[in-house]
């Protein structure tokens, strides 16, 4: 059976959801034998590779940089995942929505830290990505395959989802695989 | 000014940029480490009830939620106007030390030990733990089952492995039931053993590598924690604060953790969400200081536990005194993890975790609390204001990692200029080199970008071809 | 006390005249799911979640305050009420500030559960994010509106079986909201005995017992209707 590629991207969270990942222990070295890492933060490859089969997203859209990441994946993976509840509903991340941002394009250039300093102004756009005004879960802003709920989802939530798509079987809708929270 | 990015960082927890500035004749003037996300914690917390913090800030990380559900819940304690029961307090701590032994796990054998093992220049699409399971089989399920340990250590006491609820104002939901402290004791010895072997894979490493030694960070700054009351020894949950510099002189002692701002002020970036903590007797930016694994075994007089205390003698035989260089960071952790695989032998044979009296309960008697403890990479610090009936008017999360800011900017300089003498062809050996020097500090960035809106704020209103609309001042 | 006999998917099964299509259908094992029926007060038929569908019947009936007839013939489980069951739950979702993973009541929440058993593994449809407050004002019990999905059991528990009608609607559609009284904080609502009822009746983590934190507010909701059974039939369960 040919290796899965596999990838995991982590956008606008607090990558609990990849240390549940990690949870797998001793699993990853079965997993290791089925499938390739070929793109993660806990690895060092800098672009994300073309040609994935299964791309695990964890985060919600946050910012700039997180919707041009989402839409890369969309284009280089053939299945993506909604990964944990970050990236299903917005969750904790989206907590900041009522609060407002609403201004069309705000930027916090900087913080004024004692009154009498000089403030520079800044060329840093390609460094420090704008804020969209409203934190948006992943499905909204590209078609996902399968959502994996959880904050986190627990390993074995996540290990049987992965030997379902790793033996071509839908992955199970069942009430204690999806629930939030 | 021409810069290389290196974009992102990988193997450190969250989003991060170099950038590398060119020189003259291909030189590196200077590197800047840049964070660049951001939640707003400290804006969307308002208005909840101060009970649900502890929960709710564990999600400002899925690695050491932990430190910050019990720095939490220590600011609950101070808003109650409670001493949690003696039983609930060794609970808290015991937590805490599994989550040491987790973290500092993570980021030594899966994140950073690839680089040493399989070395710096090797190929990058291998270069990580699922490389080093192929490499070193056994090293890595020992790593994988030392963090395991640690994560086992909070299920088994708080339910989950990551943001587990359990602790609470007042104290912590339950207690700990015999079998499962005996359950956890049982699995020390193997905890241990992995300890020591990282530890000796590591100091032979600094034996056969003095340039990286020398290069990865090594310059003075203050160092900053807290340490047992009475005999200074190394703390991880209680205690007070101490500050002292690079050789060793203690500046500040015995400082209460609330008074923290009476000498640690905090410098804006114009380039990243990350600001820059100092000591403000020495100022901006010479009072840069150091927080974490290094810090703590700098500051503390002894561990109070047989191998760990050996294990320091020789660290600061081998450091000539107070360790400099943020490659002892790797070091530093792991006679942590082996620490806490003491401690926690003597904590889980603690009748008191059993007890019934594990949770005081009051209302709000203080509007203003300040909860502090020491993280896996540093200390941390809670600081909250309620109204009368308890809802958050003001959170303010002072995190580990931001303090390292400084240290970390100088540290990638260091390497970058030390590595990279033509920037017109770098091998990518190189640019993880540079990476490396911040993974030595272990960032947690989720953690330390949590944060708007307290200070005052300068904001420019742009158009998207750049030109400016507005300008805001608040 | 006479009886009808009324088929439910495919099911002959026999109820007592008067009952709901829901009670008889629950009474011999069939699941519908409900929100805002809560035994022991009136219904509401408000949230649509008993839907079902009755042959010779154009519409789709709220099984919950449609009685038992004689012959009826009864589906509980097409595509369309499946389909519904889920659209409704997603709405919910996305109106107010559902954030499971934090609330007291995870894992211990009604809606949260039926969008599980419902497959409801993501939201469709865009969130409101609406701006709504915390009420904290009472000495025990509390309000988040960010939870509130306006079922009105607690309006009715209140009414109906405490007798001191504390809680009602105010507000139409969107803005629609439960207040206390004539729309004071509940710690000033006079009419307020503090018994918790409401609380106990509450579906998600909406209402609950100061103090409480994430995951911990567990409800007895059962428990109301042991005390109405315990008023009218002086019949207390041990």
């Amino acid at each position: 059976m040919e290796r899965l590629k596999l990838a995991t991207v982590w956008l606008g969270g607090c990558s609990g959801c990849h240390m549940s990942f990690l949870d797998l222990d001793e699993w990853l070295f079965e997993l290791s034998e089925m499938a390739d890492l070929v793109y993660s933060p806990i690895a060092d490859v800098k672009d994300f590779p073309h040609g994935v089969d299964v791309t695990l997203v964890e985060g919600a859209i946050a910012n700039e940089e997180n919707l041009g990441m989402a839409k890369t994946v969309r284009q280089r993976s053939r299945v993506v995942v909604s990964f944990g509840d970050c990236a299903v509903t917005g969750n904790v991340t989206a907590m900041r929505n009522p609060h407002g941002l609403g201004l069309e394009v705000l930027r916090t250039v900087y913080l004024v830290p004692e009154p009498g300093t000089q403030p520079h102004i800044p060329d840093d756009r390609e460094i420090v990505p704008a804020l969209l005004d409203q934190v948006i879960p992943l499905h909204n802003v590209i078609p996902v395959d399968h959502f994996l709920p959880g904050c986190p989802p627990s390993a074995s939530r996540i290990r049987d989802f992965l030997k379902q798509l790793l033996s071509g079987t839908a992955p199970n809708r069942s009430a204690v695989q999806i629930r939030f929270g | 000014m021409k810069r290389i990015i290196i974009d992102p960082v990988t193997r450190i927890e969250g989003h991060a940029k170099i950038s590398l500035f060119l020189g003259e004749e291909g030189t590196i003037t200077h590197a800047r480490f840049h964070v660049v996300e951001f939640r707003g914690f400290e804006k969307f917390c308002r208005g909840r009830p101060f009970y649900e913090m502890p929960s709710l800030t564990a999600r400002v990380c899925g690695i050491c939620p932990v430190s910050h559900l019990l720095c939490s819940a220590k600011a609950g304690d101070a808003i109650l106007g409670v001493r949690p029961p003696v039983a609930a307090v060794k609970l808290r701590r015991t937590m805490n030390l599994g989550q040491i032994i987790q973290s500092h796990a993570l980021s030594f054998f899966h994140l950073s030990s690839p680089d040493l093992l399989l070395g710096f220049d090797h190929d990058p699409a291998q270069r990580n733990v699922f490389g080093l399971m192929k490499s070193h089989p056994d090293l890595a399920r020992g790593g994988i089952r030392l963090r395991q340990f640690g994560q086992d250590v909070i299920d088994k006491l708080g339910g989950r492995k990551i943001h587990p609820a359990w602790a609470v104002p007042g104290g912590v939901r339950e207690a700990a039931s015999v079998e499962t402290c005996q359950e956890l004791r049982a699995r020390i010895p193997e905890a241990q053993a992995t300890a020591r072997s990282g530890i000796e894979l590591m100091k032979h490493y600094m034996d056969t590598h003095s340039e990286e030694c020398k290069v990865f960070g090594l310059f003075p700054t203050l160092y900053l924690g807290l340490v047992r009351p009475n005999d200074h020894g190394w703390e991880h949950h209680d205690g007070v604060l101490r500050i002292m510099d690079h050789t060793g002189t203690v500046l500040v002692d015995d400082l209460e953790p609330s008074r923290f701002h009476e000498f640690i002020g905090e410098h804006v970036e114009n380039d990243s969400y990350l600001k820059s903590p100092y000591f403000k007797p020495m100022g901006y930016p010479g009072g840069a200081y150091r927080v974490g694994p290094l810090a703590r075994l700098n500051l503390c007089t002894g561990f109070g536990v047989p191998l760990a205390d050996a294990e320091l003698r020789e660290f600061r035989a081998r450091a000539g005194g107070v360790a400099n260089s943020a490659f002892f960071y790797h070091l530093a952790r792991l006679i942590e993890i082996l620490a806490c695989t003491e401690f926690l032998d003597q904590h889980l044979q603690d009748p008191d975790l059993q007890s019934p009296r594990h949770r005081a309960e009051a209302g709000v008697n203080h509007l203003e609390a300040i909860g502090c403890c020491e993280a896996p990479r540093g200390t941390l610090f809670h600081h909250y204001r309620v109204d009368d009936n308890g809802l958050l008017t003001y959170v303010d999360l002072i995190i580990a990692t931001g303090q390292n800011n400084l240290a970390m900017n100088q540290t990638v300089t260091q390497i970058a200029q030390h590595y990279i003498t033509d920037s017109r062809s770098i091998p990518e050996g190189f640019l993880n080199r540079v990476e490396h020097g911040i993974r030595c500090y272990d960032p947690c960035l989720s953690c330390s970008t949590h944060a708007y809106g307290q200070m005052p704020l300068y904001v420019e209103l742009l158009s998207p071809d750049g030109t400016i609309i507005d300008q805001v001042r608040r | 006390m006479s009886v009808v006999t009324l088929t439910i998917n495919d099911r002959q099964i026999t109820a007592r005249a008067g009952e709901t299509v829901l009670d008889a259908a629950r009474e011999t094992g069939i699941p519908i799911p409900t929100l805002c029926h809560l035994d022991g007060v009136t219904e509401a038929a408000a949230c649509r979640m008993c839907l079902v569908k009755i042959e010779g019947r154009g519409r789709l009936q709220a099984s919950c305050v449609t009685s038992a007839l004689e012959g009826m013939v009864v589906h509980t489980e097409t595509e369309a009420i499946r389909e519904y069951r889920r659209m409704i739950l997603e709405l919910l979702f996305a109106e107010g500030n559902h954030v499971c993973s934090v609330c007291v009541a995870n894992e211990h929440c009604e809606l949260q559960s039926l969008a599980a058993d419902h497959g409801m593994d993501h939201v469709r449809y865009e969130y409101m994010n609406p701006k709504r407050p915390v009420d904290v004002t009472h000495e025990r019990f509390a309000l988040d509106h960010n939870r509130c999905i306006l079922c009105s059991r607690c309006i009715r528990t209140c009414d109906e079986i405490e007798g001191a009608h504390t809680w009602d609607f105010a507000g139409r559609g969107s803005h629609a909201r439960i207040i206390a009284d004539m729309g004071q904080p509940w710690g000033e609502a006079e009419s307020c005995t503090s018994c918790g009822k409401c609380v106990q009746s509450c579906p998600t983590g909406a209402l609950f017992r100061k103090g409480s934190t994430v995951a911990e507010m567990t409800k007895d909701r059962e428990r109301l209707a042991e005390l109405m059974v315990a008023r009218k039939e002086k019949k207390w369960s041990v």
